[in-house]
């Protein structure tokens, strides 16, 4: 049994079995929760709008933070592939991964502290930075990884450097850019959850008024939620994955 | 105060604390590694249990910690049981991975080699299989340490040990003086200390594997 | 529509080294296979490359009909000349009609014209384009992907192609049918072709003319097989042309060349055993040659058991070398078929034919 095929049977075992939990998961707490005699500051948070707007939130820190990602680490992943700047790919590498090294909570917080900012963009700026490292690392090997052959090939058909980098070395690196970028949404909902700590909301917001105000109901619904949108998240990200690379690859 | 006057005025707190987040960290890395090596052992033959194994762990792990600590709360309490109970489950996932493809990437022809010269199932496993996975196993606890470091951090919202204190002190006592001292203190600590860890697993590497195997 | 190729003095240094191609003059002449040979890392693929300006010479000419490359952009300088290298170099995330297509879309050709010439390209290079426009590179034999890069390198029709080791990476026996396969097609296109290889075999069977290098692509001898074969020019090319050279001789004389003979019969693979078996006795043999509906050589039957098909592994074709009948008839026993460009049956070449020749070739000598 080699590594691969062990990947790709687990693989298989999420794409079914994620979402039957997260849909399970989701409709427990729910029913728990609203079923539950709650006190007047347990309403205050456990409610349809409330509920809502956490998740809201959440999500739009998380996509604000992926698109970030995309936009930065793509394009840099292929600047310092290219020969010219490949002496420029250690400073690069260590610099991000000094940023994975570092604790979350501390980044978020320093930032925090440093900018004086709050809300969505003390929050995503941080996440951003901390997520950055697997798809900048992905996008880098991905390029690397593809055999010099084919780029040779397409050059000596003809293409421009351009071309062989948007119709050979991208598509053949997608797979692994879309991996990256999996890791990168999963970590980028987990670290979300901090948020609430720069005053950015989402649903650590439950967790925390529920830990403060020792209200459990609140604490554990903002915890499963949470739970279950990142499942469902790196479900759909697995999903694309799957779908998203090269036919001719799969 | 500047950040080096208040460093070397804090210098015991951030020492004891800087130990307290390492040996949570090591400690739970080692427990993390004897559930994870065992569960690895239990299925690594099992095509299935494999599969399973590997699916539930990497399902942990996209478990936001903060929402894992905070579910723990009401089952463990404050302090050091969910900072353990959650390093402990993060831990796991590459250990468990790379204890799978580590034993079923032993080469078949080996193991046999040693059957035939009259091992039994368990001095295979413990003499061959797992020597030649130890490299792999390694990697495993090395990538473990790397995550616990940051995820520790986060367990001193729970009241947990470690250097995690000062950044949230830092950040309730926003606008203070110290504040941002004291969160540039515990996230500076604590990168400094994982690449410290980092290194210390490179010579461990160097000097428990087997010659044979190095450079590959 | 060919164009000679002239390299004048070119060197090309990597650092400070000393060069991995030092001073290497030679023309090319239009319309011919000129094959570069020699020892691995002797320069053969620098000296090629240089051609399509994949790597730029440190100093000297290069020419392709009179022009001189350096003065043209290098992109629309290889889009004129077709390349194609070891293990096809395809690319996997396309399917083979869009990997043929990709000069022609280079080249701003339309959609239909584009697909026209990928259906006559497949066609030309022996793949059913109904079966094989589709598929991705990974669902093709090695010997079907080389097929594919040499429709690819054709594709736009470029006076000039340039191969390296293109079969490197196949068995000897599809190595051996691509050879004859591009044998065919350069009769009817009449390319100018610069062909780099390390199997001096290889060399003697496609090349109108042998440039056998040495170290920093020196030029050891260029001439045509026959000569080199003959006279080898020192002992190093000696070496190379190794024992057995009358034997090697075999290479130069084609199935073409010689009678071929006929099956004394042949029968359908929908006739009865018992038919077979009668058909067999009247004529007086012993074997048959079973072909299927569309006249293709399936296997040999024996009039004693007519039910037991012994199947054809190696078949050889007019462009084939005697080379490579006597491999055929080595390994199949007594003749080797000889089929034409659609797989049909055209005739035999049995042992005898082969000795006379080989005693003919001794004589010559
Ligand atoms: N990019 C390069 N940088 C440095 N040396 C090279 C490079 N490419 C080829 N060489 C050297 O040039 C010599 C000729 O190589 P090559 O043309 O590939 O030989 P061949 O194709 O005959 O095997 C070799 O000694 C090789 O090491
Ligand atoms: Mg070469």
């Amino acid at each position: 049994m080699t590594a691969a095929a062990e990947t790709k049977r687990a693989t298989g075992l999420r794409m079914f079995a994620q979402p039957i939990a997260v849909v399970v998961l989701v409709a427990a707490v729910l029913a728990w929760a609203f079923t539950r005699d709650l006190d007047a500051i347990e309403r205050q948070s456990i409610n349809g709008p409330v509920l809502l707007d956490a998740v809201w939130d959440h999500l739009v820190i998380s996509v604000v933070v992926t698109a970030l990602v995309l936009i930065i680490a793509v394009p840099l992943g292929i600047v310092l592939t290219r020969r010219w700047a490949r002496p420029a790919a250690p400073v690069f590498l260590a610099i991000a991964t000094i940023g994975q090294a570092s604790p979350a909570i501390g980044v978020l917080v320093l930032f925090f502290l440093l900018s004086g900012w709050e809300g969505l963009w003390a929050a995503a700026l941080p996440i951003t930075f901390y997520t950055l490292l697997p798809v900048l690392r992905n996008t880098m090997v991905g390029l690397q990884q593809i055999d010099p052959a084919l780029v040779d090939a397409g050059r000596g058909i003809g293409m421009s450097a351009f071309a062989v980098l948007r119709r050979i070395e991208l598509p053949l690196a997608v797979p692994l850019i879309l991996a990256g970028l999996r890791t990168a949404l999963v970590h980028a909902v987990g670290v979300a959850t901090l948020a609430v700590f720069v005053n950015g909301g989402g649903l650590g917001l439950l967790i925390d008024t529920g830990y403060k105000l020792s209200r459990l109901t609140v604490l554990i619904t903002g915890a499963v939620l949470a739970v279950a949108l990142a499942l469902l998240v790196d479900w759909l990200g697995t999903v694309a994955e799957t779908y998203l690379g090269p036919k001719g690859l799969r | 105060m500047s950040f080096w006057e208040f460093v070397s005025d804090r210098w015991s707190r951030l020492l004891s604390e800087s130990l307290l987040h390492v040996s949570a960290v090591v400690q739970c890395t080692i427990l993390a590694a004897i559930v994870g090596v065992t569960v690895g052992i239990a299925v690594y033959r099992s095509p299935f249990g494999s599969a399973v194994a590997t699916a539930l762990t990497s399902a942990i792990l996209t478990i936001p910690s903060f929402a894992l600590l905070g579910l723990l709360i009401p089952v463990l309490g404050l302090g050091a049981p969910p900072t353990v109970a959650a390093l402990v489950l993060y831990g796991l996932l590459p250990i468990v991975r790379n204890t799978i493809v580590g034993l079923a990437g032993v080469d078949g022809a080996v193991t046999d080699a040693a059957r035939g010269i009259g091992m039994n199932r368990l001095g295979v496993l413990t003499r061959i299989e797992l020597r030649l996975a130890w490299p792999a196993i390694l990697a495993g606890m090395r990538v473990a340490t790397q995550m616990l470091m940051g995820i520790a951090a986060i367990a001193a919202y729970a009241r947990g040990p470690g250097l995690g204190v000062e950044i949230f002190a830092g950040l309730t006592r926003a606008g203070s003086a110290n504040a941002t001292n004291q969160a540039i203190a515990g996230t500076v600590g604590i990168v400094v200390l994982a690449l410290i860890l980092d290194g210390i697993f490179v010579l461990i590497g160097r000097y428990t594997t087997s010659r044979g195997l190095r450079g590959q | 529509m060919a164009s000679e190729i002239q390299l004048t003095e070119v060197t090309k240094r990597y650092g400070r080294r000393p060069p991995a191609v030092d001073n290497f003059s030679i023309t090319i002449p239009a319309g011919q296979i000129v094959v570069f040979v020699g020892p691995s890392g002797c320069g053969k693929t620098t000296t090629m490359r240089m051609i399509n300006r994949l790597i730029e010479p440190t100093s000297g000419l290069i020419t392709i009909g009179g022009e001189d490359t350096s003065k043209l952009d290098p992109d629309q300088l290889r889009r004129k000349i077709g390349y194609a290298i070891q293990q096809a170099g395809l690319f996997p995330h396309m399917t083979v009609a869009q990997n043929v297509g990709v000069v022609p879309g280079l080249l701003g050709w339309d959609r239909g014209k584009v697909a026209d010439r990928v259906e006559e390209m497949l066609d030309l290079v022996g793949l059913d384009p109904a079966e094989f426009r589709d598929r991705f590179p990974r669902q093709l034999s090695g010997g079907q992907q080389q097929r594919v890069g040499v429709a690819r390198a054709l594709a736009a029709d470029p006076p000039v192609l340039l191969m390296d080791e293109p079969f490197g990476a196949v068995d000897p026996i599809t190595r051996g049918n691509l050879q004859d396969e591009l044998m065919r097609l350069q009769a009817e296109l009449h390319k100018t072709i610069v062909f780099v290889t390390h199997d001096f075999d290889e060399a003697v069977k496609l090349g109108d003319r042998i440039a056998v290098l040495g170290d920093q692509s020196r030029i050891l001898q260029y001439d045509t097989p026959e000569a080199v074969l003959a006279n080898p020019a020192d002992d190093t090319v000696a070496g190379f042309v190794g024992a057995g050279a009358s034997l090697k001789q075999l290479t130069l004389r084609r199935v073409r060349d010689v009678q071929l003979s006929q099956a004394a019969v042949t029968v359908s693979t929908s006739d009865e055993p018992a038919d077979i078996r009668r058909s067999l006795q009247e004529a007086g043999a012993s074997f048959a040659l079973m072909l299927d509906t569309r006249r293709r050589p399936v296997a040999w039957v024996h009039v004693r058991e007519p039910r037991m098909r012994r199947p054809i592994r190696d078949m050889v074709s007019r462009e084939s070398t005697l080379q490579d009948a006597l491999e055929a008839i080595l390994t199949d026993g007594g003749n080797a078929v000889v089929t034409g460009a659609r797989g049909e049956y055209v005739g035999l070449v049995d042992i005898d034919t082969v000795m006379a020749s080989v005693r003919e070739l001794r004589e010559n000598a």
